[in-house]
């Protein structure tokens, strides 16, 4: 199977703290990898190494087999990788439509039509096609994920990483959202998400992560991880969690 | 006591042609100031040194000095380099200078009060850095930014005043000269000040309808 992320022995600083130690993970097209671990242990920083919104100390990332250095063009690779923020990060001066159709307007160069026929069909499908003409200050916070996540499909990734898309959300609001990430999961697209909803983590990813400390720690399929964790640091962080 | 303000009413026309020359260096200068002010921030907000460092020295420099100071160097010092300005040149650059300090100022706060999170949001979708500063965080930082520029204008309009000091025949120099006269110097300065009030006042309504109709986007 094609590799999609590759990344090795991967080193990320900020300043003197160093947050990413050497750090190999590779997914393959298709794959759903599930990440966790505690706060501060480096998992919205390998997102954000992937899309080179960071830049790494040392180590080599591949996209496609392409290594993502300081001769990528960075607006061609990212428009290859889809992002979802904690905080949604939507547009609040532009309307829910206008939010999706002006990456595919001014990057890929879509005339106004074809885009906004995408993203009619996008909003269409996480449920908020009322809501084309709304601001996002005025949606639910689920509602502006589901609209951060369409935005983010509307420049056809190949890959979507989602950082803690659930964690800024009451409780009520976190199932609208993870519905929208399965049913993308099912359709094939390749994920990294990371998550504290095990139950999303057990009902979707072929492989689960725990990272500690800027390393990883354990993986493993969900059903060896959750089951049969081998890691005291796992295991300790499992049932923090589960309690 | 004894006013008399039929004296000054006579004289209005003439009073208000200054009032005409206040705001046109006023306009000028905030023009001129606003174009200033956004190179400023931009220079301010850039990673190159060089540029950062223009930036720094501008705000330093013309905030660190009264503005009667800068208007009498370049209108009574340049020319001892050879360079001559009209009063009006000299009046309008010198206060659309002073002006471009503080709105590069104003810019700067605004654009870096725009949450880090929009810019990310847009280079993640693969919109280049200029493109997302221009689409996205331009617009949010200039709603933030309407009310200290409003207050900039007002203070802008008021320290055109100043401009009278390099003989630029505006509000207060009008009025001044109509004193020479009249001898009335309560009235005429009172007229003044309530025609200052009404221009502040007109531009304040102008400036709450344009806050409203952007609030309410
Ligand atoms: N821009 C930054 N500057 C300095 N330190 C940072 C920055 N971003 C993240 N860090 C630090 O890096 C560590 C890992 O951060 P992060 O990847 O966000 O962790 P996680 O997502 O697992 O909570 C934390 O200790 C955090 O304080
Ligand atoms: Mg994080």
């Amino acid at each position: 199977m094609k590799h999609m992320v590759e990344m090795e022995n991967v080193h990320k600083s900020f300043g003197s703290i160093e947050v990413l130690r050497g750090l190999n993970l590779v997914v393959d097209e298709g794959e759903k990898v599930v990440i966790i671990g505690p706060s501060g242990s480096g998992k919205s920083t390998i997102l954000r190494c992937i899309n080179r919104l960071e830049n790494i100390q040392a180590g080599t990332i591949r996209f496609e087999g392409v290594e993502i250095n300081n001769k990528t063009d960075l607006c061609a690779l990212r428009t290859n990788i889809g992002m979802v923020f904690q905080r949604f990060n939507l547009f609040p001066h532009k309307t829910v439509l206008e939010n999706i159709i002006e990456a595919p307007i001014q990057v890929k160069t879509l005339n106004r039509q074809e885009a906004v026929k995408i993203a009619l069909q996008l909003l269409e499908r996480v449920g908020l096609a009322e809501k084309r003409d709304a601001y996002p200050p005025q949606l639910s916070g689920g509602q502006q994920q589901r609209v951060a996540i369409a935005r983010a499909l509307a420049m056809n990734p190949k890959i979507m990483l989602f950082d803690e898309p659930t964690s800024a959300l009451d409780p009520e609001l976190v199932g609208e959202v993870l519905g929208v990430m399965k049913s993308l999961a099912d359709e094939g697209m390749s994920m990294i998400v990371v998550t504290h909803e095990l139950g999303f983590a057990r009902e979707v990813a072929d492989r689960v992560i725990f990272m500690d400390q800027g390393v990883i720690v354990e993986v493993g399929s969900p059903k060896e991880f959750f089951e049969n964790p081998q890691q005291e640091r796992t295991k300790a962080f499992l049932s923090c969690m589960r309690h | 006591m004894n006013l008399d303000y039929s004296v000054i009413l006579s004289k209005l026309p003439i009073l208000l042609q200054g009032g005409i020359v206040t705001l046109k260096v006023s306009l000028f200068a905030l023009l001129i100031g606003m174009i200033f002010g956004l190179f400023g921030a931009l220079f301010r907000i850039s990673s190159n040194r060089v540029l950062n460092s223009i930036g720094f020295v501008y705000v330093w420099i013309i905030r660190g000095t009264p503005l009667m100071v800068q208007l009498f160097i370049l209108y009574f010092g340049l020319p001892q380099l050879g360079i001559k300005l009209s009063s009006m040149t000299a009046g309008i650059l010198g206060l659309a200078v002073n002006t471009g300090a503080y709105v590069t100022e104003i810019l700067r706060a605004g654009i870096q009060a725009v949450d880090k999170g929009q810019m990310e949001a847009a280079q993640s979708l693969g919109m280049s850095y200029s493109k997302a500063m221009v689409r996205i965080i331009a617009p949010q930082a200039v709603k933030i930014s309407i009310p200290p520029l409003v207050n900039q204008f007002i203070m802008t309009l008021k320290n055109s005043s100043i401009a009278s000091l390099v003989t630029i025949t505006e509000l207060l120099r009008t009025g001044e000269q109509l004193i020479y006269t009249t001898f009335r110097s309560f009235e005429v300065y009172t007229t003044i000040g309530v025609i200052y009030l009404i221009m502040n006042s007109i531009f304040m309504v102008i400036a709450n309808q344009l806050e409203r109709r952007m609030a309410q986007k």
